[in-house]
């Protein structure tokens, strides 16, 4: 890979996006299957959220170039925010109920601090659609978080069947935002490639 | 919905891009208008039939 190809990537938030895909997949691989401890696993996740400030970086350049709205930045920054959040929280609320013992009280604001990110995720979502001037990529917005929803619906509803009938194990409810966002994305995968299908060079 | 948008846009000799930009909407916005994969708000019609100095009906027509 020649030096130019590799400063032109680095400028891309895609790239830093895939990494940071990659990096994400890859720690959680190595904790499902128990390759590294859950301290370990986590002191990963914190290292490969460190991938998300140059793609940060990489859109607020982006953006001064005039490429992506103000909304879409502030959109991504609120969900690094979160993201980060998410994963400090859910660290500290795992490590807190490990060493001490906690009563119904504290167990509530303990769960908390994971939840709190994801409700904050939830917000950021929304205040990107009221925020985002341009109706098209408001409207594949829309469609990609409908997507988003009708798979949690369905995974829901057949994991909750399944599980009334004992084929599979009880599935946390934090599992619905998790594959909100896959399918999120999935709508949008879907939504660019149709774009691109017929679209000028 | 059909529409007249690439060709009265190829008539100025303007990319995407530059229709885009005067329409103050993405690159996507407009080649999603140009292929039909879009049908734009009453709005954002009449910003394009604005910009071409013609009416609405003469860039969108009924399938």
């Amino acid at each position: 890979m020649t030096d130019r190809l590799r400063q032109r990537l680095r400028r891309r938030p895609r790239f830093w996006a895939a990494m940071f895909a990659i990096g994400v997949g890859v720690v959680a691989a190595l904790r499902l299957t128990d390759a590294v401890d859950a301290n370990t696993g986590f002191l990963l996740f914190v290292a490969a959220m460190g991938l998300t400030a140059p793609m940060y970086r990489a859109l607020r350049r982006q953006n001064e170039c005039g490429q992506g709205g103000t909304a879409a930045l502030r959109y991504a920054g609120g969900m690094i925010v979160a993201a980060c959040g998410y994963v400090l929280g859910l660290g500290a609320a795992t490590a807190i109920d490990r060493s001490i013992g906690l009563g119904p009280g504290a167990a509530v604001v303990v769960a908390l601090l994971p939840a709190l990110p994801i409700i904050w995720m939830i917000y950021v979502m929304a205040r990107y659609l009221r925020e985002e001037g341009d109706e098209y990529l408001r409207h594949r917005a829309t469609i990609a978080a409908l997507v988003g929803l009708g798979v949690v619906l369905a995974a829901g509803s057949l994991w909750g069947f399944l599980e009334m009938f004992g084929v599979v194990p009880h599935a946390p409810g934090w599992w619905c935002v998790p594959l909100w966002a896959i399918g999120m994305a999935l709508g949008q995968a879907w939504l660019a490639i149709r774009d691109r299908t017929g679209s000028e060079a | 919905m059909n529409n007249r948008l690439k060709v009265l846009r190829a008539e100025r000799g303007w990319s995407q891009q530059d229709l885009a930009e005067r329409l103050m909407v993405s690159r996507q916005s407009v080649n999603a208008i140009e292929t039909g994969k879009y049908d734009p708000s009453l709005p954002l019609a009449f910003r394009i039939a604005d910009l071409f100095d013609t009416r609405i009906e003469a860039i969108f027509l009924r399938d």
